[in-house]
């Protein structure tokens, strides 16, 4: 023992012997030693102990179901790695959608992962237990039997939702089911329904259209339903190569991203819709030999770009197309009147079968707010929508929510309605949730869940059933509404589980009951409809001043009315036109700008009437100068931590007159804060300087001159030798139309950070495949080109001959490959690549929380595609052609022991494309339908001057000129 | 000869032949006088003037290591770089480092074969500089780095990750060949250059550490005439070695540029382009600090006016050089009928960062050319003024390559602009920092004239005297 106490009870004047120096030394080294070498935290994974039927690590599965980012409701294929969804693609067994997707749609699986969605049920704001819900609400639903019961929804696309609510107003007289869209339809169904006696908005045939003309309308990228038209629209440009050319002439106030795709396109004031739809009607009158007399009005545009629409329209008559935006029913009834004179009514426009995707009811939404004012609703159940954020009246709304017994709110969050609401009772994420959908009359969709539900959170449906004391199993609805309503109108499957079973595993089934083609007759209203336009007109010309504007709302491609303004990827995805992302700014004319003196940041003050508010100017060329556009969906404080705060929301702007709200607004003065704020913009430089980075040819070019392509210059690289493949890629200029689903889609498939505001101020954006867009000619009338902009694979990759260390290296199959964890972070490749679409990793994006948005929170990271690395920071990055889905497809191949065939890779952007502008395969097969496109005239490099022969070409735009015509330069 | 003297400087000695003095003439001055006045610094107690310089050096350097360690802790982020300009001032500092070390290899190697006697006065403390100014230079492409902590991997050393290697197609990597081999060579070259004076001290001091420290850093030397002839031939060898460095070594940095595809960048000009801004900018470097040093620490006698005025020559040759050079890169973007090319010059001119370009021109160009006149040449606070303007001309040319170059080049689309950070800005500062600092321990520390030289020359124009 003595001998143990000795090493401790040291006296301090002995001293150490050598030993037990040594013996130290090597305790003290082995202690570094183990310290240093602890590896990172363990992560706690835990395999199965039995295996679930399907789920196979590391392999995807995929399920068929219904999108829920906007009434247009597209049928999505969802991809779920290890039983969690992380990709949307779209569903390309649905004839009229296809497999493209659109921008908002891709992101919807980010907003299943969304932090700031609620847990479970709330009760006054505090948790709640289902039972407990359920106990309070059931009581008062009884007792409202007598008073008044409401279910405020948005357009409900969903046939079994739509016969359960039925069942509501079958038990309880006096509940009422009231429609609203926060970007409201209701004067194109009104008119429809006066003029045809339809209540439905028409569905739109763009693909039989070979002259289409839109008055105020972004059928490409917001209106109605833009994957849906976008696709059409595509493929009529491209039968349009072989036809004899297409035309699209465009009146609008603001640039969109349909104005910007138009052959002709035409400033207007938001407030002459009604009178460019009154002088076309003039024209295809007169053409028609219709002899009534019609008012006239004066419009301050050039005659002659109406009588080349008219023209247009008029030759095409039978295969042409109006389209109008208007929010007034008139117009569109003017509207509707032109396109039964040109013979569009059966063939363009179809009226058997319908669009279902808005249903809103202005009028409805009008005599609800006076019936809660006056004290006649016991229960009011809102259900995907939110109108204290986004009814132009909020606080009249809210106080009639007052006096109401019972709010429930049926929202994901705590939004401003819910917040406001008694009881909020959080449905699942449509991800999570059991469903069908009709977009179109006769067109059907399923939805089903990919997840089991990562919250508390109950089907909406499920709770409408249980409080009517139905079982609350909306799945078992929903299939038992398809056993009674769909199985008998089909005569395909024999069973109905056979008949379930397909149509779950397409995911879409359509109606095949033969279509009953009825004729119509346009109603009579049409000329009084031209008087009020008229009047209307007038009264919009005396609200002109000199310093007086119009203001036109509209919606944006990825914020939508404001749902989605809680994801980031929408937030960060670029606007197609104004490459701003992070907020919505006031588009104003250049000239005005000028005039006023602000430019583009400037902080301005609209007032209109008795609302007013701030935001940052943006000089937008091509915008109407008598007109200012701001986007709708900012500026909420109810979305979660990403949305909030971000802009400044714009719907109380909306006018409401005659219980008929109108994204317009007259008489708006602007006034200079003096105060500046950067834009977070992408894109600051706009014009293209003359450069042939976008090329077109006119079609006569393109069908009658012979010539050969330009032949490949020479290099003084060896070429290279080819390998097995040689990967390609063809993006179609002539149709692509600039919605930037692609970039969305790239994101979440390749992991791309989210860096906020404040980083894209300082371009440091991301994004691995960008839209290019630039404006050439006059500022008050630009000609818009779009070019979707990644890694051209060069085969003489100026960034691979400068990288030290060799982190960037090309494959034999011909793609530039990035090789993260080599890479030192020169940036010597970044500065040396010409097309400028390699992205630096300035921070440490993951994990961290001074980038709390898509990588930060445990949750989010869910979203993660396991496929591919999530990059560190100081490093490079950029579009890899989806190396890991070319490598899975090689593989299943190989195995398979097949060879690979065109077609079976898909990269993410080209998957996503509504239109499918992108087509990526193998170059060295010359039947490749890369290699094919490839071989046309109108296929070029960008930059090929330079000599790096990309694997990335473009196939030119072609021109339409105008027939009979020559086209100006 | 400068009778309008800044406040600080010493008179120059009325005694002084009236003639012009002959070139590496050190006035009159006794051997062991020299060695006296060369000594005194590193006996005595430093004065105001040197306290407050390094004062303000290590403030400079402190802020400049803060500013890298949280630049490394946190990411390049904290710079202004963005997605289209990926290099700015990292690299421009980098550039202007290695220039300024020009003129030190220039002046030791160069000017010693061509026999330029006057060099003898500056050519220790012109390869100080060097040294100083390649550190700091070599601190940039390592720190501008994504993961410094990697650096290593520019290194072709024999590793365990399979056929990994390094590219030799990368100037990149050429730059770290060339900035070694610069550095090695600079090094051996001052050292030798300083082994007589380490004997000399040696020889003169009694404290026992220093005696020690000299006696190891002087080798063993006695001055034996063998000693001197072996040494004379191992320094013209010497210099042999380096002069090719000179032109080598701001060739591959130009090459950084020149071999890319971009705009502004891809030019044969920039070799011998580069060569004689970095020797203008060395010089630039090198008179500022003399007219300093001399005045600081008194030294007038070994530094004249003569030396100064030949320094402004070679300020005037070279100066020129780089304005014909930036003529010829106007001629040939117009010339070319390219429009890339030609855009990229256009926006030089006019562009954002014009004021660069024209503060560069106004700098490096014109400036200069008051040297033609002999009056401008031989006064000290022209001079002085002049060769801080040169150095500020310098700065902004490399950045006005490489900002201007990249901020628009192909694709109007990725055009951006480019804004410095504190944290760049504090960088910078800090490299000032690191120099001064250097340089101020140096002139403390050891003799930064090169006695044995200078007495040479004495002893060479006595016997021309006599």
């Amino acid at each position: 023992m003595t001998h143990d106490l000795k090493f401790w009870n040291r006296s301090p004047e002995r001293d150490d012997s050598r030993r037990d120096f040594l013996a130290r030394l090597g305790f003290a080294l082995a202690a570094s030693a183990v310290a240093s070498c602890s590896r990172a935290p363990v992560q706690k994974a835990i395999p199965f102990l039995n295996k679930p039927e399907e789920v196979t690590p590391g392999v995807a599965s995929w399920y068929a179901t219904t999108c829920a980012g906007c009434a247009a409701a597209c049928p999505l294929l969802v991809k779920t790695r290890d039983g969690r969804p992380i990709k949307i693609e779209g569903n390309a067994e649905s004839v009229r959608f296809g497999g493209g997707t659109c921008a908002a749609g891709q992101a919807t699986v980010l907003s299943l992962y969304d932090p700031n969605r609620l847990r479970g049920p709330l009760w006054h704001g505090e948790p709640a237990s289902w039972s407990e819900i359920d106990a309070r609400v059931k009581p008062q639903v009884a007792a409202a039997s007598r008073r008044g019961i409401v279910l405020l929804s948005g357009t409900i696309v969903s046939p079994s939702t739509r016969a359960l609510i039925a069942e509501w107003s079958a038990r309880f007289p006096r509940f009422r089911h009231v429609v609203y869209d926060a970007v409201s339809f209701s004067a194109l169904r009104e008119a429809t329904h006066a003029c045809f006696g339809v209540a439905a908005v028409p569905h739109y045939r763009f693909d039989r259209a070979k002259t289409v003309v839109g008055i105020e309308a972004d059928f490409l990228g917001t209106w109605l339903s833009p994957v849906e038209f976008t696709r059409q629209y595509a493929d009529r440009r491209r039968e349009g190569l072989s036809s004899g050319g297409v035309q699209h002439h465009q009146f609008e106030s603001g640039v969109s991203l349909t104005g910007s795709n138009a052959d002709r396109r035409v400033a207007i004031a938001a407030s002459e819709q009604g009178a460019v739809a009154l002088a076309l009607l003039h024209r295809i009158a007169a053409d028609a030999r219709v002899a009534e007399p019609l008012p006239r009005v004066e419009v301050a545009i050039d005659d002659r770009a109406i009588d080349r629409a008219a023209d247009d329209l008029w030759r095409d008559r039978g295969r042409s197309l109006v389209v109008c935006g208007s929010d007034d029913p008139s117009t569109q009834v003017v509207v509707h009147a032109i396109n039964t004179l040109l013979g569009n009514i059966g063939v363009t426009v179809d009226l058997d079968a319908p669009s279902l995707q808005r249903q809103g009811d202005d009028a409805a939404v009008e005599e609800l707010i006076e019936s809660m004012n006056r004290g006649d609703v016991q229960v009011l159940m809102t259900y995907g929508v939110n109108p204290l954020y986004d009814f132009p009246d909020a606080e009249r709304f809210a106080r009639g929510m007052e006096s109401v017994a019972l709010s429930i709110s049926f929202a994901d969050r705590a939004d401003e309605t819910a917040n406001a609401s008694h009881a909020v009772c959080p449905d699942h994420h449509f991800l999570e949730a059991w469903g069908d959908a009709e977009p179109i009359a006769g067109s059907f969709s399923l939805a089903q869940p990919t997840v089991a539900p990562l919250f508390d959170t109950r089907a909406a449906q499920d709770s409408l059933l249980e409080w009517l004391g139905k079982p609350p199993d909306f799945y078992s609805y929903v299939r038992e509404f398809w056993r009674r309503e769909l199985f008998p109108r089909q005569d395909r499957s024999r069973t109905f589980d056979e008949f379930w079973d397909r149509a779950l595993h397409d995911g879409v089934y359509d109606d095949s009951a033969p279509r009953v083609e009825r004729r119509y007759a346009l109603a009579e209203g049409w000329r009084a409809a031209a008087g009020a336009i008229a009047a209307d007109h007038q009264r919009a010309v005396s609200a002109r001043g000199p310093d007086r504007y119009e203001l036109r709302l509209h919606e944006t491609v990825a914020i939508r009315d404001g749902r989605h303004a809680n994801n980031p990827w929408l937030q960060e995805l670029p606007d197609p036109v104004t490459k701003l992302t992070w907020g919505n700014s006031i588009a104003i004319a250049p000239s005005v700008a000028r005039s006023i003196g602000v430019a583009t940041g400037d902080v301005v003050r609209v007032v209109a009437g008795d609302r007013s508010c701030e935001l940052p100017a943006y000089v937008q060329p091509g915008q109407s100068p008598s007109t200012v556009s701001i986007a709708l969906g900012y500026g909420r404080d109810g979305a979660g931590k990403v949305g909030n705060g971000i802009g400044a929301n714009a719907f109380p702007f909306v006018s409401a007159s005659a219980a008929r709200r109108a994204y317009l607004r007259t008489g708006v003065a602007l006034q200079r804060t003096g105060r500046h704020r950067e834009l977070a913009l992408t894109q600051t430089h706009h014009s293209i300087e003359g450069r042939s980075i976008i090329r077109s040819i006119t079609l006569d070019e393109l069908l009658n001159e012979r010539s050969e392509p330009a032949p490949e210059r020479p290099s003084l690289w060896p070429e290279r030798e080819g390998g097995e493949h040689r990967w390609g890629m063809a993006v179609d200029l002539n149709t692509c139309t600039g919605c930037s689903a692609c970039v969305t889609a790239c994101q979440a498939e390749n992991n791309v950070p989210v860096v906020g505001p404040d980083e894209v101020t300082r371009s440091r954006e991301m994004h691995w495949i960008r839209i290019d867009r630039y404006y050439d000619g006059a500022d008050d009338d630009p000609g818009v080109s779009f070019q979707p902009m990644m890694c051209q694979h060069c085969q003489n990759a100026p960034c691979e001959t400068v990288c030290p260390v060799l982190a960037t290296v090309h494959s034999s199959d011909g793609i530039n490959q990035q090789i993260y964890n080599r890479c030192i972070g020169t940036r010597y490749c970044e500065n040396n690549c010409p097309y400028k679409v390699r992205r630096f990793n300035w921070f440490q994006y993951a994990g961290n929380d001074r980038f709390d948005f898509t990588m930060n929170d445990p949750l989010e990271r869910m979203v993660l595609n396991p496929d591919v690395v999530v990059r560190s920071r100081g490093v490079m990055e950029k579009c890899s052609l989806c190396v890991q889905r070319i490598q899975a497809e090689k593989l299943s191949a190989k195995q398979e022991g097949r060879t690979l065939e065109d077609g079976r890779i898909k990269t993410a952007c080209q998957q996503a494309c509504p239109a499918s502008a992108i087509v990526f395969g193998d170059l060295n097969d010359p039947n490749s339908e890369v290699a094919r496109l490839r071989r046309s005239r109108r296929h070029y490099h960008v930059l090929d001057e330079l000599g790096t022969r990309p694997n990335v070409g473009y196939l030119m735009r072609v021109k339409n000129a105008p027939r009979g015509e020559p086209e100006p330069l | 000869m400068s009778s309008t003297a800044i406040p600080s400087l010493r008179p120059v000695p009325a005694s002084r032949p009236s003639a012009r003095p002959v070139a590496g003439d050190a006035g009159d001055a006794a051997l062991r006088e020299i060695t006296d006045d060369v000594m005194r610094p590193l006996v005595t107690r430093p004065g105001a003037g040197w306290w407050a310089c390094f004062a303000a050096s290590t403030i400079a350097l402190t802020i400049g290591v803060a500013m890298v360690a949280y630049e490394i802790a946190t990411g390049i982020g904290v710079w202004g770089l963005n997605r289209t300009v990926g290099w700015a001032f990292d690299i421009t500092n980098f550039v202007f480092w290695i220039g300024i070390g020009h003129a030190g290899t220039l002046i030791s190697a160069i000017l010693l074969l061509l026999r330029q006697r006057w060099r003898t006065a500056i050519s220790r403390s012109a390869e100080a500089m060097t040294i100083f100014a390649v550190m700091c230079a070599a601190l940039f492409p390592l720190i501008h780095m994504g993961r410094p902590w990697l650096a290593f991997w520019v290194m072709p050393y024999p590793n365990s990750r399979g056929p990994l290697w390094v590219n030799f197609r990368s100037p990149l990597l050429w730059d770290v060949f060339a900035i070694n081999t610069y550095l090695t060579i600079s090094l051996v070259f001052w050292y030798l250059g300083m082994i007589p004076d380490f004997a000399t001290m040696r020889d003169r001091t009694d404290a026992p550490v220093r005696r020690f420290a000299y006696s190891v850093l002087s080798l063993g030397w006695n001055g034996s005439a063998r000693t001197w002839s072996r040494y004379e031939t191992a320094t013209t060898l010497l210099a042999g070695l380096a002069t090719p460095l000179v032109i080598s070594v701001h060739s591959i940095v130009s090459m950084d540029f020149a071999t890319s595809v971009l705009p502004g960048w891809h030019t044969t000009l920039f070799p011998p382009y580069f060569v004689a801004g970095a020797v203008f900018s060395g010089f630039g470097m090198v008179m500022t600090l003399l007219i300093i040093v001399r005045a600081v620490m008194h030294l007038e006698r070994y530094i004249t006016a003569a030396h100064l005025e030949a320094m402004g020559k070679i300020m005037l040759l070279t100066g020129s050089i780089v304005g014909f050079a930036y003529a010829t890169e106007l001629f040939n973007a117009w010339y070319s009928h390219n429009v890339y090319e030609r855009y990229a010059f256009l926006n030089r001119l006019a562009g954002p960062y014009a004021w660069c370009f024209w503060i560069m021109v106004g700098c490096n160009a014109l400036a200069p050319q008051v040297l033609w006149l002999r009056r401008a040449r031989r006064s000290v606070p022209l001079l002085f003024v002049l060769s801080i303007l040169v150095n500020v001309g310098m700065w902004f040319e490399r950045f006005v390559i490489i900002v201007t170059s990249l901020h628009r080049s192909y694709l109007p689309s990725s055009w951006t602009m480019y804004r410095p950070t504190i944290v760049e800005v504090g960088t910078l500062a800090g490299s000032f920092g690191l120099f001064f600092t250097c340089f101020l321990l140096f002139i403390r520390v050891l003799p930064m004239i090169a006695m044995w030289e200078i007495k040479a020359g004495a002893g060479r124009a006595a016997e021309r005297r006599a």
